[in-house]
């Protein structure tokens, strides 16, 4: 199935002199395709185009981390990448992970050690993490730290949110050297 | 690493009910899905989007604007200058004024002078945010740049420039006395006495999601419905209606979720008023997106001021006076909130002060103006008394533990009014330093030299604070100067299936209100907690309340709740035990059911209870249909919670680098709903407080008068890797003064780690007697102060 967006509730139509490029990808395992102006942000083509809200956008800069999804498996500021340069990859967002209403083990993990709070950071971290899952090696406390450095949040003061990417990497066998 | 060690949960785990539990959070399924509603994420169709240009000069008359090229650009639908937002709306009123300071002028827009970098002058609307921002940069402004002061302490020079001629002659706002007996006539028989300066720096709450607003006019039904990342939905309806000349009727404010706010998102700003016109005369839905660029100069800066602190003692170290007179730096407006006042009402911190005299200053500068942080004032003063009180036990050669236990107030001596009239409820103040000192095994480290084997100097370092948290409501013959009340309310509605629905204006922000409200409802009305759904933050559902800020509000709902709790619990006993056709008082309320106490087989279900009011069917006589109650509470007083830092540091004293080994922080928040909710606003705002403390600053550059580092790669707020190990120790003290015995929570972290941590850098460098007076403590000023000490 390919989707073409803008989706309903979508994005209005941008400037019309403005330069457009195809673009063809897979989002969540859907296919999609259609054009973007080309100056337009990954972050925000997810969110306006596709109505993929789950990932939101903090300094559009790359440091905050906000907009960090998944492509072609590895964990990306998407506001540091054009729409274009999506083109023929694989794109995982926030909206992934849980099965209908029910959350995916790194995200009970989440709720389980409070790490969370207000939750706009949320998706970014459960995206570091996710693609934390398939490291082929043990990963001491102080390396997860420095893996989830490129996202940023103001309430939890991180405990938790270290806490639960320790439980999941605990119980994924990807394991945590105490 | 956090060790938690909770003697509330011990406790409280016995207690039946939701109370003390530690829930796992009801926002979270949907914040974990990225569900979350935003005010990105709403979007009605035909939105549109607005950009804001903004003044690149820190003091500049409007000479002209010709915004003609910007509504050239295909997309673009509307401009708005400085005097169509003037023509169309009436100035941005305060919620907090400052003492007899006179009204700034503040509109959506600058209005013919722009007085700080940053201050928007022209909006623009368009399709998109990229065509509202290319259009903005394409209006023609004529600036007349005018002479400028940044700094504070030269804002207040004779010569100074006068920001707001108009209004003020110089550039003091505000300065108002506070106090009680006779300080200086105590300093003079003093045995010793210390008197520094401490300057506390300019910074950003920082929430992750920066400010946004979406507003939607109906034409004809003349409604406008305004969804705003903010903390206070009913204080920014109310605001918004009167600055645009709208019955408050016809507004209405939804605050779904909000991306953190900290105090930055309390009222009115610019922004909101501006979506607003734009969407009433384009009758089309428009909104606001900040960008964190515009974040770091358009939203609130917090606690930048300079604290003057004497203390005097006898020869046996008791403490004679205390003193503190500060000057806030407000910036160039008001913001809602203003500076912090706060700082006045905890100066003496939990010290035994019989004479002591504040001075409360507030200064304009050309700089973004300032507002509420979590904290508000009381992580400012702490800095400036904690800092002070090591001083002092250095001059007399005492112990700074001993020093503090000697003069802290003991339990027994609790109710007590401090100088200014902060009336502090209960506590243990003397216990929680203890159990600082020991988790840290500062007798151990004392018995050690404090060069260690690698060179470095470890040093430990303690600040004991009093907070206050809540808000009393006004005496009867008094006002507060807050336009603010200080209650909290809520509806509890039964529905068909047998839920509860529990309205709040309060929004969900982070803090777990939902939680947390639940949990109390729960235990309070008998339904079970997953059948009580809190319904947050929209003024069209939601009673008239206050909001979520100085720590207030699980004080002030918990009292709306029990009283809510109470009348409805009654009217499910009347309910069931007419449909039991017995006494109400022969029925108790147990496991959703209301059953006769002596005949347990005889009972009727809360749903069946439920539906008989929703039909009004089998209702004793006079009773009315329907089962809902509107509660409101006012707590009589401001709870003071209380509790010791200990950081524990190892300094280079050659570079000045120091190593944030651990942080033990003592709390006592009363009587914890949700344990884990409670930790986790405390190591938030520790970790909140440690970034402000070493590492951020917002810097202007006294020439140019330009903000210099406001971006995130140039802004430090602390990341993972960056976190010490922290350990959190929660004492219990019930407070007797507010309702269930709860304390605030959400601010205690931010308040003693900086004294703290300062402390601690200079115990390490006890040998070379550094003394460190500004914030925020950075490796060139340990080394500074070594070399200042050195030449000594």
């Amino acid at each position: 199935m390919t989707q073409i967006w803008p989706s309903p509730g979508g994005a209005l139509p941008a400037a019309p002199d403005e330069p457009r490029a195809p673009v063809s990808l897979e989002v969540n395992g859907l296919r999609v395709a259609g054009e973007v102006p080309v100056r337009l942000s990954a972050a925000d083509f997810l969110r306006h185009d596709l109505g993929l809200t789950g990932t939101h956008v903090g300094c559009e800069q790359g440091v905050c981390g906000m907009c960090t999804v998944i492509v072609d498996g590895k964990a990306i500021k998407s506001c540091l990448m054009l729409a274009v340069q999506l083109d023929g990859r694989s794109v995982r967002t926030v909206e992934s992970l849980a099965g209908g209403e029910s959350l995916s083990p790194l995200q009970a993990a989440f709720k389980e050690e409070h790490a969370l709070q207000c939750g706009y950071c949320t998706p970014a971290f459960l995206m570091t993490a996710t693609a934390l899952e398939t490291c082929p090696r043990r990963l001491s406390r102080e390396e997860i730290r420095e893996e989830i450095a490129g996202v940023m949040c103001r309430c939890t003061g991180y405990e938790g949110i270290v806490a639960a990417v320790e439980r999941r990497l605990r119980e994924r066998g990807v394991g945590v050297d105490d | 690493m956090t060790d938690v060690t909770t003697r509330a949960e011990q406790r409280l785990s016995s207690r039946d009910g939701a109370i003390g539990r530690r829930d796992r959070r009801k926002e979270d399924d949907r914040l974990l899905q990225g569900a979350g509603r935003y005010v990105g994420d709403v979007g009605p169709s035909r939105v549109l989007e607005m950009a804001v240009g903004r003044c690149p000069f820190p003091h500049a008359r409007i000479k002209s604007i010709d915004v003609r090229p910007a509504l050239e650009v295909p997309g673009v639908f509307q401009v708005l200058t400085g005097d169509e937002v003037r023509a169309r709306s009436g100035p941005i009123g305060l919620l907090r004024p400052d003492f007899d300071a006179p009204p700034l002028p503040s509109y959506g827009l600058a209005d013919g002078k722009a007085t700080y970098e940053g201050q928007g002058v022209v909006s623009v609307v368009a399709t998109t945010r990229h065509i509202a921002e290319d259009a903005v940069q394409l209006v023609d402004i004529d600036y007349e740049v005018l002479p400028h002061v940044t700094d504070l302490e030269l804002a207040l020079d004779a010569d100074a420039p006068v920001i707001h001629p108009e209004v003020m002659s110089s550039n003091l706002l505000s300065i108002k006395e506070f106090g009680r007996g006779d300080v200086e006539a105590r300093l003079r028989e003093a045995h010793a006495s210390v008197e520094a300066r401490y300057v506390i720096n300019r910074v950003s709450a920082l929430p992750m999601e920066p400010r946004a607003v979406l507003a939607e006019w109906q034409p004809g039904a003349r409604e406008l419905t305004v969804h705003a990342s903010t903390q206070v939905p009913h204080l920014v309806r109310r605001q918004l209606a009167d600055v645009l000349g709208l019955p408050e009727s016809l507004v209405r404010v939804v605050a779904r979720d909000v991306g953190g706010g900290f105090g930055l998102k309390l009222g009115v700003y610019p922004e909101d008023v501006l979506v607003s016109l734009h969407a009433i005369s384009l009758r089309r839905p428009v909104r606001f997106l900040e960008d964190r660029n515009e974040h770091f100069r358009a939203s609130t800066h917090a606690r930048q001021a300079a604290h003057d602190y004497r203390m005097g003692v006898d020869a046996s170290g008791r403490i004679l006076a205390m003193e503190d007179v500060y000057t806030n730096d407000l910036g160039a407006a008001n913001s809602a909130f203003g500076s912090s006042q706060q700082s006045t009402i905890v100066f003496s911190g939990p010290y035994r002060v019989t004479d002591g005299r504040v001075e409360r200053r507030v200064a304009v500068t050309n700089k973004t103006p300032a507002g509420a942080y979590r904290g508000f004032g009381q992580p400012e003063v702490n800095f400036a008394c904690e800092r002070t009180v090591d001083r002092v036990a250095r001059r007399l050669g005492m112990d700074p533990v001993d020093f503090r236990l000697r003069n802290m107030l003991r339990p027994d001596e609790l109710p007590w009014t401090n100088p200014v009239g902060s009336y502090y409820d209960s506590g243990d103040y003397p216990s929680s330093l203890r159990m600082a000192s020991s988790a840290v095994d500062y007798d151990g480290h004392k018995s050690r030299p404090r060069r260690q084997p690698d060179g470095r100097y470890r040093g430990i370092g303690f600040s004991a604070y009093v907070e206050r948290t809540g808000v009393g409501a006004p005496k009867a013959d008094e006002e507060s100067g807050a336009l603010f009340g200080a209650h909290e309310s809520v509806t509890l509605r039964a529905n068909w299936a047998g839920g509860l629905d529990l309205y709040s204006g309060v929004s969900s922000f982070g803090q777990g209100s939902e939680t947390v409200f639940a949990q109390m409802c729960s235990q309070l009305t008998g339904v079970p907690y997953e059948d009580v759904v809190v319904h947050a933050g929209d003024t069209n559902a939601a009673p008239t309340n206050t909001g979520g800020f100085a720590s207030r509000t699980v004080i002030a709902a918990a009292g709306a709740i029990e009283r809510g709790a109470q009348e409805f619990t009654d009217r499910v006993r009347r309910l069931g035990s007419n449909a039991l056709r017995t006494d109400a008082d022969a029925v108790e309320l147990v496991d959703g059911a209301v059953r006769v106490i002596d005949e347990p087989d005889r009972s009727i279900s809360l749903r069946s209870i439920f539906r008989m009011a929703i039909l009004g069917e089998r209702l004793p006589p006079g009773e009315s249909p329907g089962l809902e109650v509107t509660s409101y509470f006012s707590p009589s007083h401001a709870a003071y919670a209380f509790g010791t830092a200990a950081a524990v540091v190892n300094v280079d004293a050659e570079t000045g680098e120091f190593e944030v080994e651990r942080i033990v922080m003592v709390h006592d928040s009363g009587v914890a709903i949700n344990p884990m909710l409670v930790e986790g606003q405390v190591v938030g705002g520790i970790v909140q407080a440690l970034g402000a403390a070493v590492g951020e600053e917002l810097v202007y550059d006294e020439e140019t008068g330009q903000l210099l580092n406001g971006t995130m790669m140039d802004y430090f707020a602390p990341l993972a890797p960056d976190i010490p190990r922290i350990q959190v120790i929660s004492t219990e003290v019930p407070s007797p003064v507010t309702p269930l015995g709860v304390r605030g929570a959400g601010e205690s972290g931010t308040i003693p780690v900086a004294a703290a941590l300062a402390n601690a850098i200079c115990n390490a460098l006890d040998e070379f007697a550094v003394e460190l007076d500004r914030l925020p403590i950075t490796p060139e000023q340990v080394w500074r102060a070594v070399q200042a000490a050195r030449a000594l």
